[in-house]
């Protein structure tokens, strides 16, 4: 795999917790309920990327991924995407903030290079430019 | 642009760490599309998203993950292998 030659991206964490904004970028198809699907009848996957607004209710979202069993997240989002945790993490002041700007992504692709070339520096773009995010939490299906 | 500091729950530990993640925690024995633990566990969901965070404070070895155990969740699942 090219990706695993490289050199690790690690951009160091030199805040507190209770002083940071936080943001979820998620790999696990999610989106909100009245933003487009992600299309899942494309074998090569889909490039396509949400943005999430912090006070989105966790029934307003939804999962579009075929390549894992979302039963679960269809019943309680916050086990792949904990937007209700981290709004949780910041009332008891374990961090300072909820982002103003989340992603969903689906991902599955055969498209690697475009994901990685592509998709991958538009969302730390998204993230990068107006989320006021300091640190963020990924996760998959 | 200087970078964003992040850290990948994963509940495929192998897999994950062919990519080398700057941090990861992988919360042992959680299942596919339970990355946070099972629906309406939210006590547990919290503590897995606490410890997450926390590793971004700590001395963790980039491209390697970090496996915490959660009694709590229940049965335990074996993550998927990386086909060699």
């Amino acid at each position: 795999m090219a990706l695993s030659r490289k050199c690790v991206p690690f951009t160091p964490f030199d805040r507190t917790l209770d002083k940071s904004t936080i943001a979820i970028v998620s790999a696990g198809g999610v989106h909100l309920k009245d933003q487009e699907a992600f299309n899942i009848a494309d074998e090569l996957g889909d490039l396509t990327y949400r943005v999430i607004p912090p006070d989105a209710a966790a029934q307003d979202l939804m999962v579009t991924h075929h390549h894992y069993d979302h039963a679960d997240a269809d019943e309680d989002i916050n086990v792949v995407f904990p937007l209700d945790v981290l709004r949780d993490l910041e009332a008891e002041g374990f961090i300072g903030g909820v982002a103003k700007k989340h992603v969903g992504y689906m991902g599955y692709t055969m498209q690697l290079k475009a994901m990685y070339e592509g998709t991958a520096p538009q969302i730390a773009n998204e993230i990068d430019k107006g989320s006021r995010a300091d640190a963020v939490v990924l996760t998959g299906g | 642009m200087r970078g964003i500091p992040t850290v990948l729950i994963t509940v495929s530990p192998e897999v994950s760490a062919q990519m080398r993640p700057p941090r990861a925690l992988y919360p042992k024995g959680f299942k596919i599309g339970n990355s946070l633990g099972r629906p309406g566990m939210r006590e547990l969901q919290r503590q897995v998203l606490r410890d997450a965070l926390t590793l971004l404070t700590e001395n963790t070895r980039p491209g390697d993950y970090v496996t915490r155990e959660y009694p709590d969740y229940g049965e335990q699942y074996e993550p998927p292998k990386v086909k060699q």
